[in-house]
């Protein structure tokens, strides 16, 4: 491959001690002071809504999906009040099963993994010295489709038009539903998933290629460590549901019968697909929220975590093992039983790495000197509540066990302590551990112990008689129960225990947002940690790091005294903002070694303007309204080229500068060494995954069904199929030939190449759905699936064209050149995975009627 | 970079596998996760279609004593590159390359510890259930 001719990283690194120890002189370092704070400054006035800084994202991430949680507790609260008493009829039936589908999928949806990301996205540049995000603008673009697509779901309740069919949607309940409630369910959820996806895109480039220089992967913070494992996560667990949504909203509006048995359909599949993803994501909410106890533990132990590589393995243990689990939220659907016993036997299993970190937190307090701040405090109610709902789910991991609790409220039970113990503690520990940081203030310790014990108290006492009243037979989702079976008591303790729950709640959401204009000014490393973003300059300073350190211990601001002070005075990397951009340092994924200055967008209201029109894609078609949804969906792709166009892989006004410590770094890379390109990459991984599940759904057929296909069946027509596979291939060699051509400065050769390959991977998508248009879809499951594998690569040739049209223009406008080639790296990535994906959909078409 | 500092270059060269490093300590969960689809997979399929269950059975087996002593060597590798015995150090805290290049042979040994107990539990099913009810 030829060189692009971009200079190599040069100077001295790692730094010496006597270059860090030279001064920067006063007048200098406040010129930088003033030259940085100028280029990330917030904007002001309503501006302040087009800020992309990831302080002022996460924040409103976290604060929106508080809002959520709050309105969900709100429902909660309306579900206890009705199973308060037998027989009452203040709520009705119908409106119970909004209540209870809706608490759960916006608790879910709308909180839980939102939280995640929101809170990475506040604290991971901070932990790694980072300016800020790789991609702001696309964290910004995460959460307006989050505030939208979130708005929209919660809102039916007060419509009435709610989903009802509980949070996990089973056919043929759920496609059968009338009204919206199940399409606002799929389409609105199917958005936010989008952007969950592109937040973990965002997380794991950030953790991969944004630590500061020396941190290795041994000695990165832990909750980096699980960052990149729950991104991970994300990745293989989130598209089995959008392949599901997929079908399912095909189902309900245009009546193809994936779920519907009499038409060689199965209900079983979604059930498959919903849990491949609904059991991981346990484990997406679980670990991160315990990578904050992994923060805060050392801190108040005074001592470094003990068995870093054994949490390590924990993490990345869970996150494996999570994938081999989800068929025991299945038990009872009748598979045979050594089916059942492969799954009783994993969720055994994912016991043993998760009681390891247990252990390792333990062990880390056992030989600290503990501080018992409110924060630990938080934490060790976790731990007890989160053991409790442990030891219930070794229970529940028994088939035969989970034969009689199926389904009532024993699974509450034990769902509750799961994910408050598991989630609600340790992420307002996070709150009151990290307030600080997020907003230079304190919390109220006196509040803040108040919350906790009405938290606590209220918590057991709601939860804790639900184990009793499943094993005493109440069902789940009943709105109302028959008095005399024994439930009345225990009912009534869960709904006063529910509402000491929501009083707690109501003390910490107060300490919370009460104004704090008084409080004098903390301190800057109140629990006196010894992480680096601890190091946050006080008062606010929006650059994030004043220079971006050298870091060589886990725990820098115990290990490398004088550090701060360094960084303080610009004695580190990248003090300065010469040409007033906002940059950021890339470095290598295992060793962090120095490799490139990332230029980083600014402010802007294009990403809240794509939002919006992604948003008017998915929310219309809920309504049948499909005309105006096509139009959003241009203007959405329009909004997001013209946000890539202006601001995304520029080429820079020089290739290389200085980034202090006489190191000089490239101002831009292409290819695997760009961010870029790694964002591609781990996209279409979880891209792939959604295709391999639609692949699992045709192989699923083939074993549940007797006839699949069936006798006599028309299939996709061979010889189009084929013109098909050959349009594909020969795109993807003209594709990659562009890349090579332009590289050698062939430039009217690789804009021919490009236009050949839209003209080639066009043609054959045309010729796959000409193959499969003489297949009527409605008629049975067979054609339906052929269809929609077909329209899935169609959806996915068509992205791939623009992106060949968006690197022929880049190429004659001046903005791709053979020296700045990063949008063609990026595109030739693109099609590697939709190449072997068309070709496998092509084999599937072609062969599998042959060979089933 | 410059050549005032050779120590560096040695480093670069003596643990210059590395970059493949992050994905080398995930092999042994994925083996195991191979094993588990391999195992539920194919046991659907021969319960659906009326395969012969012996037969079916008796190859997991098989498959699954390989994948445990395939678990297993990844395992003694990782422990051979972990090193503690020769350098005491069960932490790897410090910010060298040979601490990277431990801490990373620790981590892959831990997991695929986890990734064995994982495999021989998911083929305990295929030992004591001899049928598809």
């Amino acid at each position: 491959m030829q060189k692009s001719g971009l200079p190599e990283p040069t100077g001295p690194y790692p730094p010496t001690d006597a270059m860090l120890a030279e001064p920067v002189p006063d007048e200098v370092q406040r010129a930088q002071e003033d030259r940085l704070r100028k280029v990330w400054e917030t904007p002001k006035g309503w501006r302040y809504w087009s800020a992309v800084n990831n302080s002022e994202v996460g924040k409103w991430y976290c604060l929106t999906a508080l809002a959520f949680m709050l309105l969900a507790g709100v429902m909660a609260l309306l579900i206890r009040v009705q199973l308060a008493v037998p027989e009452n009829d203040l709520i009705s039936a119908d409106r119970f099963n909004q209540l209870f589908t809706m608490h759960g999928s916006a608790m879910m949806f709308l909180f839980a993994v939102p939280m995640f990301e929101a809170i990475s996205i506040l604290l991971l540049p901070g932990m790694l010295g980072a300016r800020d995000m790789p991609f702001p603008r696309l964290s910004a673009f995460g959460y307006w489709c989050f505030l939208i697509g979130g708005v929209f779901v919660i809102g039916s309740i007060f419509f009435d038009v709610a989903p009802r069919a509980g949070w996990f949607m089973y056919p043929p309940l759920a496609t059968k539903d009338p009204g919206p409630g199940s399409d606002i369910w799929l389409l609105g959820l199917s958005f936010i998933e989008v952007a969950s996806i592109a937040a973990a895109v965002e997380l794991i480039v950030g953790t991969l290629k944004c630590r500061p220089p020396g941190m290795r992967v041994n000695i990165m913070p832990l909750y980096a460590w699980y960052v990149l494992v729950v991104g991970g996560m994300i990745l293989f667990a989130f598209p089995p549901l959008i392949a599901g949504d997929f079908l399912f909203e095909l189902e309900r509006s245009f009546n193809w019968p994936f779920f519907d048995p009499t038409r060689g359909g199965d209900p079983m599949l979604w059930q498959h697909l919903f849990w491949i993803f609904g059991h991981p994501e346990v484990y997406i909410i679980f670990l991160p929220s315990i990578a904050i106890a992994a923060m805060v533990i050392p801190a108040v132990a005074r001592r470094p975590i003990f068995g870093y590589s054994w949490i390590v393995l924990s993490a990345v243990g869970t996150g494996f093992l999570s994938f081999g689990l989800w068929v025991h939220h299945m038990f009872t659907t009748g598979l045979p039983s050594i089916s059942l016993g492969f799954f009783s036997a994993a969720s055994e299993a994912v016991v043993i790495p998760t009681g390891i970190q247990i252990f390792a937190f333990l062990a880390t307090l056992m030989v600290g000197r503990v501080k018992m701040t409110l924060p630990m405090l938080w934490i060790s109610g976790a731990l007890a509540i989160f053991t409790m709902g442990g030891l219930t789910g070794v229970m529940l991991a028994l088939a035969p066990f989970d034969f009689q609790a199926h389904d009532t409220y024993f699974i509450v039970a034990h769902l509750h302590y799961t994910l408050f113990g598991g989630m609600v503690f340790p992420v307002i520990a996070g709150v009151y551990y990290f307030f600080p940081f997020i907003q230079k203030k304190k919390l109220s310790d006196r509040l803040g112990k108040w919350a906790f014990w009405l938290i606590f108290t209220g918590f057991n006492l709601t939860f804790l008689p639900m184990h009793l009243t499943g094993l005493w037979g109440m069902p789940r989702r009943v709105y109302t129960y028959p008095t005399g079976l024994g439930w009345d008591g225990l009912n009534m303790i869960s709904t006063l225990g529910s509402f000491i729950v929501a009083a707690g709640f109501g003390v910490f959401v107060w300490d919370l947002i009460r104004p704090k204009k008084d409080q004098p000014q903390i301190e800057r490393n109140p629990w006196d940690a010894g992480t680096l973003e601890w190091s946050h300059d006080i008062p606010e300073e929006a650059w994030g790091v004043r220079s971006i350190p050298h870091v060589t211990t886990r725990y820098p601001l115990w290990d490398q005294p004088g550090m701060v002070a360094r960084m303080d005075a610009g004695r580190y990397y990248l003090p300065d903002a010469e040409e007033g951009k906002r940059e950021t340092l890339i470095t290598s994924v295992i060793d962090a070694t120095p490799v490139q200055v990332q230029r980083v967008t600014g402010p802007a209201w294009i990403t809240l303007a794509a939002a919006a029109f992604t948003g008017g894609a998915f929310i219309f078609p809920t309504f049948h309204m499909y005309p105006p949804a096509i139009v959003c969906g241009v203007f959405a792709v329009v909004c997001i080229l013209y946000w890539l166009w202006t601001s995304t892989a520029r080429p820079p006004e020089a290739d290389a500068k200085d980034v202090g410590l006489g190191l000089t770094l490239p101002t831009y890379a292409a290819g695997p060494s760009s961010v870029g390109w790694w964002a591609m990459w781990i996209t279409m991984l979880g891209d792939a995954t959604a295709l391999a599940s639609l692949v699992f759904g045709f192989f699923f057929y083939w074993t549940a069904q007797p006839d699949f296909p069936p006798v006599g069946a028309l299939h996709a027509l061979p010889g189009l199929v084929a013109l098909a596979a050959t349009g594909f291939a020969a795109g993807w060699a003209l594709t990659v030939g562009a890349r090579h051509l332009n590289r050698g400065g062939a430039l009217q050769a690789a804009r021919l190449c490009l236009g050949l390959a839209s003209l080639a991977v066009a043609g054959g998508a045309t010729a796959l759905i000409g193959a499969v248009t003489p297949l009527d879809p409605e008629a049975h499951v067979y054609p339906a699936t052929l269809w929609a594998l077909a329209i899935w690569i169609a959806v996915h040739v068509g992205a791939g064209v623009i992106m060949l049209l968006y690197c022929l223009a880049g190429s004659i406008f001046g903005k791709l050149t053979p020296r700045y080639d990063a949008d063609i790296w990026n595109v030739t990535l693109y099609w590697h995975f939709v190449t072997i994906s068309a070709l496998v959909v092509c084999a599937i078409l072609g062969l599998a009627p042959g060979a089933l | 970079m410059t050549d005032d500092q050779p120590k560096r270059r040695e480093d670069e060269a003596e643990f210059s596998e590395e970059q493949s490093s992050l994905l080398k300590i995930t092999m042994a969960p994925t083996l195991w996760a191979a094993h588990f689809v391999i195992c539920y997979a194919l046991v659907a399929v021969t319960c659906a279609k009326g395969w012969d269950f012996p037969t079916v059975r008796a190859g997991l087996l098989v498959f699954s004593c390989l994948v445990v002593g395939g678990i297993s060597l990844i395992g003694w590798r990782a422990w051979r590159q972990w090193n503690v015995s020769e350098t005491g150090d069960f932490i790897n805290r410090r910010g060298r390359a040979e601490d990277r290049h431990h801490f990373l042979g620790h981590a892959a040994f831990l997991l695929s510890v986890i990734s064995v107990i994982g495999a021989i539990f998911v083929t305990l099913p295929l030992v004591f259930i001899g049928g598809c009810q």
